[in-house]
């Protein structure tokens, strides 16, 4: 058999030897490493590429410009960081972890005052690490409640669920409508865990942390993923093993073939059904079982690594992002939403997008803020799964988060 | 080069494994032996080691056996031994990860065709879910393992079948010796070189696979289908671990595993040799 990618450690460890390479630092560097998360094939690389062009032209600045798919964009900035690399920017959906390390810049000295105060406010709160923002947003999405009308139509149904008890009773009637089809397409794989978790906990009056503590495993929570493990195993009402499908490549591909009644969505998903044109579908609100409805909101960030002399180089290359013309173009080219008082106004006019704008007031974020809530996500990912098959022991598996999200919390 | 290219890396393992590092990779200090003392304190570990054995021995075993077959089918005359030939070369030539999605979608529980050729066969009443199901999981993914395993495995046997001289043979079949006995008596000692050369490789190849295991086992949670190779991965960044150092000191104990595997198999194989 071939050797590829196998060992990624040691590759990386080799990669890292032929990669290292001085840069002269009299007077701002010569050149800035901006490492980007690659959202799509077809808008990240092209717009990212065009920015670091007009940078250069108007700074004299290179960009080693580097997009790297989510597979392994953890994996090379660790490598980086170890050999003492880092990136000068650098976007990511985690930042507290690098801020605790004291390996960013505070985004007060690397932005005009102009483009910190555009921000949307919550999406300022969730870059903040103990008081001080470092994770600058660079975009945001909403999840929402896809269902699809057709089905909804044959299952002689008539609007979306707004409660827990309503979506089981659809889920059902569109189970009995046979021939394959699934009522609720449930991703609890590795790949999201945490997202598709978020959701069902808040629509029951859950959280993550009541103020500095942990509360993963509370009451509350067992219900709700008792309830999920029940959709799976008592009403029988989702896909085959639940704790082991993963969003992308399973619940969005069920729900593109028309397979399934419903399912939990983004913009990004919207379009990719619009330009199939395969199957009918409507979007609405969680289905709730406590007050209203929530949905989660996801922010990614942009984050300055101090080095010697790059301040005013990363600055530049921030406040060029920030122009209302280039962010905004690049957002809606990707499908995501705004997180500028600014974009938000000029993206409101897309009737589209209305939902997702609708919903984002009313979002909640993961506990990005925390440091960590970085291991505790990997740790939802790799064990929830697991609550919701035949014989899972959802308190026990909760139990288990619970104690080692207080650990790591002490932890390093 | 070979300094630049093994000796350096594996420095910087080692030492690596002697580290703390942060969450982000930052290096805290030496830590001395503590990261091998929790490697072994990990829960997930006796778990990880015996789907290894299973994975790297089946694999290797079948791969073997079927490659005996089809390098003696090989190696005789017939009409399209040229296409067959050329064909076997195919999903060695494929890239794992290719290879690896594309039986993804072979076994998919919904749109595979595995599940649609075996139920319209009447083998099952119902389809199953390969990748999903901890029964088939292993199964599923040694089946591919083997898969592109084949083609190495049987061009090795291949060469060593056709350095056999014929007269050999010939002599054989003078002495009045049936198919078999001149297979077990001529054949498997002169192929022993060949043999030798195949497994020893493939247990360094099939031990360090990454590209299967971890595309057909994405969708499982937790590390119940995890070999070692894919379980440093997760330590390193898929894990509430998220360790470089513990990482690195499994990475360092897989490099030894390999090595004296193929050390051991080795000396078995010269010291029945000598008895005999």
């Amino acid at each position: 058999m071939r050797r590829l990618l196998e060992r990624p450690v040691l590759a990386a460890l080799v990669f890292a030897l032929f990669a290292a390479c001085g840069r002269g630092d009299s007077g701002g560097p010569a050149a800035i490493k901006v490492v980007i998360a690659e959202y799509s094939k077809d808008h990240t690389g092209p717009f990212w590429r065009g920015l670091a062009e007009q940078y250069t032209k108007q700074s004299k600045v290179k960009v080693d410009l580097q997009v790297v798919d989510w597979n392994s964009i953890d994996q090379q900035v660790s490598t980086m960081i170890q050999n003492n690399q880092p990136p000068d920017v650098l976007n990511l959906n985690s930042f507290s972890s690098y801020a605790k390390d004291g390996l960013l810049y505070a985004a007060d000295e690397v932005l005009s005052p102009k483009t910190r105060d555009d921000f949307l406010e919550a999406f300022a709160r969730g870059g903040t690490y103990r008081g001080t923002l470092y994770g600058v947003p660079i975009l945001s999405s909403a999840r929402a409640f896809f269902y699809n009308k057709a089905l909804f139509a044959r299952a002689g149904i008539e609007a979306p669920p707004k409660t827990w008890d309503e979506f089981v009773q659809d889920a059902r009637q569109l189970q009995a409508l046979g021939g394959g089809i699934i009522g609720y397409a449930l991703p609890l794989g590795p790949e999201e865990a945490q997202a598709e978790w978020s959701i069902w906990m808040w629509n029951n009056g859950g959280d993550w942390k009541s103020g500095e503590r942990w509360t993963i495993n509370s009451d509350r929570n067992v219900q709700t993923l008792t309830f999920l493990a029940d959709l799976a195993n008592r009403h029988r009402v989702t896909q085959v093993n639940p704790g082991k499908t993963n969003r992308t490549d399973g619940a969005f591909q069920l729900f593109k073939d028309g397979k399934v009644g419903m399912v939990m969505g983004f913009s990004p998903l919207a379009r990719q059904l619009d330009a199939e044109g395969k199957v009918q579908y409507g979007v609405a609100t969680m289905p709730t079982n406590v007050g209203a409805p929530v949905t989660l909101g996801v922010e990614d960030y942009l984050m300055a690594f101090k080095k010697k002399g790059n301040r005013e180089a990363v600055k530049g290359f921030l406040d060029l992002y920030y122009e209302p013309a280039n962010i905004t173009r690049w957002i809606a080219a990707e499908g995501f939403l705004p997180v500028t008082k600014s974009g938000l106004t000029q993206m409101s006019a897309d009737g589209k997008l209305k939902p997702y704008l609708d919903a984002l007031p009313n979002a909640k974020l993961v506990p990005t803020t925390d440091p960590a809530w970085d291991k505790v996500k990997l740790d939802v990912q790799q064990t929830l799964g697991l609550a919701v098959q035949p014989g899972g022991k959802p308190r026990e598996v909760l139990d288990r988060l619970q104690k080692n999200a207080t650990a790591a919390e002490g932890g390093r | 080069m070979i300094a630049a290219v093994i000796v350096v890396p594996a420095v910087q393992l080692a030492r690596a494994s002697l580290g703390q590092y942060s969450i982000t990779g930052l290096y805290q200090g030496a830590v001395g032996a503590r990261n091998y003392v929790r490697l072994v304190q990990q829960e997930a570990l006796p778990a990880v080691v015996a789907n290894t054995v299973v994975w790297v021995v089946t694999v290797v075993g079948v791969t073997l056996l079927l490659s005996l077959g089809l390098a003696q089918f090989l190696a005789k005359e017939f009409p399209g031994r040229a296409l067959v030939r050329w064909a076997l070369i195919v999903p060695w030539a494929a890239s794992l990860i290719m290879t690896s999605k594309l039986f993804v979608w072979i076994y998919d529980y919904y749109f595979g065709i595995l599940n649609h050729a075996l139920l319209s066969l009447g083998v099952l009443d119902r389809p199953v879910d390969w990748l999903g199901d901890d029964r088939t999981v292993m199964g599923a993914m040694i089946a591919v393992g083997v898969f592109v395993s084949l083609p190495f495995t049987t061009y090795v046997l291949l060469a060593g079948l056709q350095s056999i001289p014929a007269d050999v043979y010939e002599a054989a079949r003078v002495d009045g010796a049936s198919p078999w006995r001149v297979y077990r008596s001529v054949t498997v000692p002169l192929l022993r070189p060949a043999l030798l050369v195949a497994t020893a490789l493939n247990i360094i190849y099939v031990f360090n696979s990454f590209p299967i295991v971890w595309t057909l086992n994405d969708r499982n949670p937790g590390f119940g289908h995890d070999t070692m190779i894919t379980y440093m991965y997760k330590i390193a960044f898929k894990s509430a671990l998220r360790d470089v150092g513990l990482a690195a000191a499994l990475g360092v104990v897989n490099v030894l595993v390999t090595l004296a595997a193929v050390l051991v198999y080795l000396r078995a194989v010269r010291w029945r040799e000598q008895d005999a």
